[in-house]
């Protein structure tokens, strides 16, 4: 093999002499980026009605359930289930959010760019991920904010009552991160499969609805034990079932019971971890050979 | 079969995402014949199989990929202009894509329910779930055929109707069913083969006659749409 010959020639462009920043800022930049774009926020206002359609939604639901509560004094959802009850929007909010966030990239071929930067593989869907599972999590945890506030605001009984409602809101909020981290790992998969951002949403939604009636089935089966693990078949009833088991009360009050799941809640817990690994896994996996489409 | 019905058919097949739509159909039929195997009462799993799953999500979900697929794909790659230039009239570019469409998608979702159907109750069943689907089909597709002609985000926008329509605001203001597309076939089958399974939520004329109107009414609008239809670049 003869020696290469080649030479680079400093043809007399000017040198960048400031500062190199770095894989954290790259991230840190890729990350705010994506949670902008998430909500269409610097972009046209077309990118914008989708999102904010849902955020007006789940937002103007929590302040009838306040104005609601504060009238009557009743309560019509605690703060997991407003969560639980906000599920469709939530997927329709991944469908929206996760093409954009990746599948604009893949069609429009700028992978290679992202990839000549000082930026590791795996930095790049990482910093989707975390973006969109933010953006979850303010989704579902907004509306609780707004809704604590009505509560903390009209409470009869002083500083305490409100020391009880936060208490209410904290796994409250967690479980909404919970339902964040779930949708937003199997959401990003998906949408990282196609550059097209219709099929993405199409596949994004086909696969949170075709999995819900399979559970509706398998909790029919004349079987206890299958009754019981019938809600790890789909994402949004596994969280569900993770949450039933972690919160308890807070999710089901005493006497309304739609799901048993009897003495599996660890095995939720483990399936939900499982699911979440997988999906990382496979999301980085897709990501270690990719330029376009 | 005309030219623009065989470059559709070839754009839909042509694509690996066209598997996509196989596993919906495959996974009614599997809890069919599991639910059957096992020997649960068909009044408990008929309902959520064959309306929950079928009716409620493999039919809309299919019609939506495919029915913005005939034309929106073209339109979003921007080789619409190939056919718009031909001395074609716009009926007949519309007609042919709907007629794929729908075809496309009855068989996709038809052939899944009569199998289901067959295996909760009856043939008769099987034959009027099927024959509802496909009518359902034709009145999904037109909606999204015109769908992907009146905005750039017609999968978003289908979604909106299907997920927070039919999906969300159906269970809660009983009076938007009237306007279901999904009520109007539960509706159809239930009036084919009458089951305790089905349970219609508007009245078999209203259905009927909605159906006719929607279906017709959108493939009208598509038509004129292409008419002056004007090709966008993309915008953010």
């Amino acid at each position: 093999m003869p020696e290469p010959t080649g030479v680079i020639h400093d043809i007399g462009y000017q040198r960048y002499t400031g500062p190199r920043l770095g894989r954290r800022h790259v991230f840190g930049a890729l990350y705010l980026h994506g949670l902008r774009t998430v909500f269409g926020l610097g972009r046209s206002a077309k990118a914008k009605i989708f999102p904010w359609l849902v955020v007006g939604i789940v937002t103007v639901v929590a302040a009838g359930l306040t104005a609601v509560r504060s009238q009557i004094g009743q309560v019509v959802m605690t703060y997991a289930q407003f969560a639980d009850s906000m599920s469709w929007l939530v997927i329709f909010f991944v469908a929206v959010a996760a093409p954009e966030l990746v599948s604009r990239d893949l069609r429009s071929g700028v992978l290679p760019l992202y990839f000549s930067r000082p930026l590791p593989r795996s930095d790049y869907p990482l910093a989707k991920l975390l973006a969109l599972v933010t953006a979850l999590w303010l989704l579902l945890g907004g509306p609780q904010l707004v809704m604590f506030l009505g509560a903390a605001f009209t409470t009869d009984a002083g500083m305490r009552g409100v020391w009880n409602e936060l208490l209410d809101l904290l796994p409250g909020l967690l479980y909404a991160g919970l339902w964040a981290v779930v949708f937003a790992s199997i959401g990003l998969l998906v949408a990282s499969l196609t550059g097209k951002r219709a099929f993405a949403a199409g596949g994004i939604v086909a696969v949170f609805l075709m999995t819900t009636p399979v559970v509706g089935v398998l909790s029919i089966m004349p079987s206890q034990t299958i009754n019981e693990l019938a809600l790890i078949a789909s994402p949004s009833t596994l969280v569900q079932g993770v949450g039933l088991w972690a919160l308890g009360d807070l999710l089901v009050e005493a006497g309304q019971n739609g799901f048993q799941i009897g003495g599996f809640g660890p095995v939720y817990a483990v399936a939900a971890v499982v699911l979440v690994t997988a999906c990382v896994l496979l999301l980085l996996v897709r990501y270690r050979k990719v330029a376009t489409r | 079969m005309s030219t623009v019905s065989w470059i559709t058919a070839r754009g839909l097949f042509g694509r690996r995402r066209f598997l996509l739509l196989l596993p919906l159909p495959v996974l009614l039929v599997l809890l069919a014949v599991l639910s059957r195997a096992f020997g649960v009462d068909p009044g408990e799993w008929g309902p959520p199989v064959l309306v929950g799953l079928g009716l409620a999500v493999v039919l809309p979900v299919v019609a939506l990929i495919v029915g913005t697929g005939v034309l929106g794909a073209e339109i979003d790659d921007g080789t619409v202009v190939h056919i718009l230039t031909k001395p074609l009239p716009r009926w007949q570019i519309v007609l042919p894509k709907l007629a794929v469409a729908t075809g496309v998608t009855a068989v996709t979702v038809a052939v899944p329910l009569y199998v289901a159907g067959v295996l909760a109750d009856s043939v008769g069943l099987g034959l009027a779930l099927a024959a509802a689907a496909a009518v359902g089909a034709l009145a999904y597709s037109a909606l999204f055929v015109a769908l992907s002609l009146l905005t750039r985000r017609p999968v978003l926008l289908g979604l909106v109707y299907v997920l927070i329509w039919e999906g969300l605001l159906a269970n809660v203001v009983s009076g938007t069913k009237v306007l279901s597309i999904q009520q109007y076939v539960i509706a159809l089958a239930d009036r084919l083969a009458p089951t305790e399974l089905l349970e219609a939520g508007v009245s078999v004329p209203v259905a009927a006659v909605m159906t006719a109107l929607i279906s017709v009414g959108f493939t009208v609008l598509a038509i004129d749409r292409l008419r002056s239809f004007s090709v966008a670049g993309e915008t953010s």
